[in-house]
């Protein structure tokens, strides 16, 4: 009885001395889009971040590649959009890279979606409507406001998951808050020419920059979510531009310029490639310079 | 009448709540990934020991339900539709729980399942670029090698990816035929009670495999090693009943490999590439395996002095095969295979050889929907009697229901 008591104590050390080094060390970190590695970096300066995609990959296809598997493996915490923009490939990952710790939100995974209002969240779903998401349109980065709740809730999933840490992801949450503040009111004023215009772009990737600087999208290169633009759909978008009333063609970094091209030059319509992410464009290195830069670029088209 | 309004109501508010979450992220029991796999085709003629017959006919048909059990268990069922010969055939072809929360980097998976060895074997069949897998698949595998048993899989924490794993199967399905009820050498004399009850072992499969991969620039690669040992692989003597059945009959669905040996020996590799890594548009993907299969003669028994099956060359067999999709809508694929395999003719070895080249086209109209045409060209030596045949086959393949994560 004494031995197994003893022993039981010497594991209930061990346990405890290696899971507080576990905490104690830096956060290996997994984030499926390059805005969420950008994100975490301004929360967890010190944690290990890998970014699965980049600015010129479209993140609804994604292979489950042997690399990503290795990185997922060594995770202690994902960091998603969620609202099924990963479905193809993220439970694939966490299928095969056998770690229990990025399995499930009650630990250390993280969807975006989860912690606010997405725009355009569907009744029902069918695959005549194309590629939809039931849970609302997952490219919810191009909203300053969303972008803070994330930011709030993300370093609550850091400190639950590193406590030892947690006086330096507050601080950090409450830096890139103020600076954040900051930014957005000088970008809605920077962006207020922009109010009232109309583009046409390819799906919905920018519809939370459109819906909060105040553009309208007349219409999607895309006859339907996920399909490639087709010529008797560029052909009714030409007619639509015709009203010309549009300021310009808008594509993301990792869509093709081709349809959007074709539609430019008969409708006498700028094409302007917008960054998807931190990465997109030589401006955008972290999150501030990724909005500046798709401002910039959009402001380009109005008369000063 | 109100209340009858208020249920029906209620039905509807339900369905509607389960139509939106057969999208869910995590789908759990109350609400498990449904989805269902169409495939049909015509085809001009067959190709040996395939399971698509000649004329009009339905492929891999099949629904599939998965969802996490609970916090530690993943489950998933499929369940395949075949036609034979005017019979519908249900068949289970997955039917495994696996754990989810394992520390280490290991996990168990029991059951019915794909066995992870080679690169395409443990790929679902309608994910494939081409009609019918290559024919060293057929040849020694029957296809697909799924069978009942256990797998114990690791993972290393490694950059560097870099799994291995071991794997127990009832091995029902790769079993070398009996040698028993061969009519050729005369009914019942004493060879046949030789050989009339082979005692077959319970577990006939054991394997092992090791997979590394990784990104080289925009493309991404994986390589492996894997062997299989088949307990009751080794022929016995006057055996090819097997045989016969699938000349003539091309063994219709009982995914049995028709060619067997004690031990196998597979490589594998697989690379992909796109522009920019972005699979959106076009990306390339180029694989190949190589087959060796050992120790098939039978054992020497007293009455044979001079027997060539003891020095007979290895069965082995390769593809190679490349698949671009040049757009969304559009890919193209070529894959050229040998496989080269002994067959027992009473106290001897007969070398068959099969080369297979083939290209395919297919026509996407979203990521569920395609619709493909394949020429094949065959060239046999003394294999099922082919000489020189072109297969041509239309089909398509749909998926409806939830969207299914594919493997790289």
């Amino acid at each position: 009885m004494r031995i197994n008591s003893n022993l039981a104590k010497v594991v209930m050390l061990t346990l405890s001395v290696s899971y507080s080094s576990l905490a104690n060390a830096k956060l290996n970190i997994f984030a499926c889009e390059p805005e969420y590695a950008a994100l975490a970096k301004e929360l967890a300066p010190d944690a290990k971040i890998y970014s699965a995609t980049t600015a010129m990959q479209d993140p609804h296809q994604v292979q489950a590649r042997p690399s990503l598997i290795a990185k997922m493996r060594q995770a202690d915490l994902a960091i998603c959009a969620g609202a099924d923009l990963e479905v193809g490939w993220l439970p694939m990952l966490q299928m095969k890279s056998s770690n229990a710790k990025v399995r499930s939100t009650d630990q250390g995974l993280f969807f975006a979606a989860e912690h606010v209002n997405t725009l355009d969240k569907l009744e029902s779903v069918d695959r005549s409507m194309g590629d939809v998401h039931a849970k609302g349109n997952p490219h919810l980065h191009f909203s300053p406001q969303r972008m803070l709740k994330v930011a709030e809730a993300l370093t609550a999933k850091l400190i639950s998951l590193d406590p030892a840490s947690q006086e330096q992801y507050k601080a950090a949450l409450s830096k890139f808050s103020d600076k954040w503040a900051q930014a957005t009111s000088k970008w809605e004023t920077k962006a207020a020419p922009l109010k009232g215009k109309k583009v046409i772009a390819y799906h919905s990737s920018f519809r939370y920059l459109f819906d909060w600087i105040g553009i309208e999208q007349v219409g999607d290169l895309e006859p339907k979510p996920g399909l490639p633009p087709s010529s008797s759909h560029l052909a009714s978008l030409l007619k639509r531009a015709e009203a010309g009333d549009i300021m310009a063609i808008i594509v993301a970094s990792y869509q093709s310029e081709r349809g959007a091209e074709w539609l430019g030059e008969r409708a006498n319509l700028p094409v302007q490639i917008l960054p998807m992410s931190v990465g997109g464009n030589d401006q955008s290195q972290d999150l501030f310079t990724l909005y500046d830069s798709a401002i910039d670029l959009l402001l380009q088209y109005q008369p000063r | 009448m109100r209340m009858t309004n208020f249920r029906v109501s209620h039905v509807a508010a339900a369905c509607a709540l389960i139509s939106t979450s057969a999208f869910a992220e995590n789908p759990t029991l109350t609400n498990p990934a449904i989805s269902a796999v169409l495939d049909g085709y015509y085809q001009n003629t067959e190709r040996p020991m395939a399971e698509r017959v000649e004329g009009f006919g339905l492929g891999h048909t099949e629904l599939a339900l998965s969802a996490n059990i609970d916090d530690m268990f993943y489950g998933k069922l499929t369940a395949v539709v075949e036609m034979h010969e005017g019979e519908t055939e249900l068949g289970i072809e997955e039917a495994f729980i696996q754990t989810l929360a394992m520390p280490g980097g290991f996990s168990i998976r029991a059951g019915r399942f794909l066995s992870d060895v080679g690169y395409l074997n443990n790929q679902h069949v309608h994910t494939d670029a081409f009609s019918d897998r290559p024919a060293v698949y057929r040849a020694f595998l029957g296809s697909h090698y799924f069978d009942d048993g256990v797998r114990l899989n690791y993972v290393a924490p490694t950059d560097l990816y870099w799994t291995m794993g071991v794997e127990s199967f009832k091995g029902d399905s790769m079993r070398a035929a009996a040698g028993g009820a061969h009519e050729e050498h005369g009914g019942h004399d004493e060879h046949d009670e030789v050989h009339a009850e082979r005692d077959y072992k319970d577990i006939g499969i054991y394997t092992a495999y090791t997979k590394i991969g990784g990104d080289i620039g925009h493309g991404s690669w994986q390589a492996g090693l894997s062997y299989m040992r088949n307990e009751n692989g080794r022929m016995v003597e006057g055996e090819h009943e097997e045989h016969a059945e699938a000349e003539a009959g091309h063994e219709g669905h009982n995914h049995s490999a028709t060619f067997t040996g004690e031990n196998t020996y597979i490589a594998d590799f697989v690379y992909k590439w796109a522009p920019d890594g972005n699979y959106k548009y076009q990306h390339l993907t180029i694989s190949g395996e190589y087959f060796k299969v050992t120790d098939f003669a039978p054992i020497e028994e007293e009455h044979h002095e001079e027997h060539s099956a003891g020095s007979v060359d290895d069965m082995q067999g390769w593809y190679l095969s490349s698949v671009y999709q040049f757009s969304p809508n559009w890919s193209a694929g070529v894959r050229y295979g040998q496989t080269d395999v002994q067959e027992l003719h009473g106290d001897h070895f007969h070398p068959e050889k099969l080369k297979e080249a083939e290209v395919s086209l297919a026509w996407h109209h979203s990521h569920f929907s395609t619709v493909r045409l394949q020429y094949t060209n065959q060239q046999g030596t003394n294999y099922f009697g082919i000489e020189d045949d072109n297969v041509i086959t239309l089909q398509y393949v749909m998926t409806l229901g939830a969207h299914g994560a594919h493997q790289f």
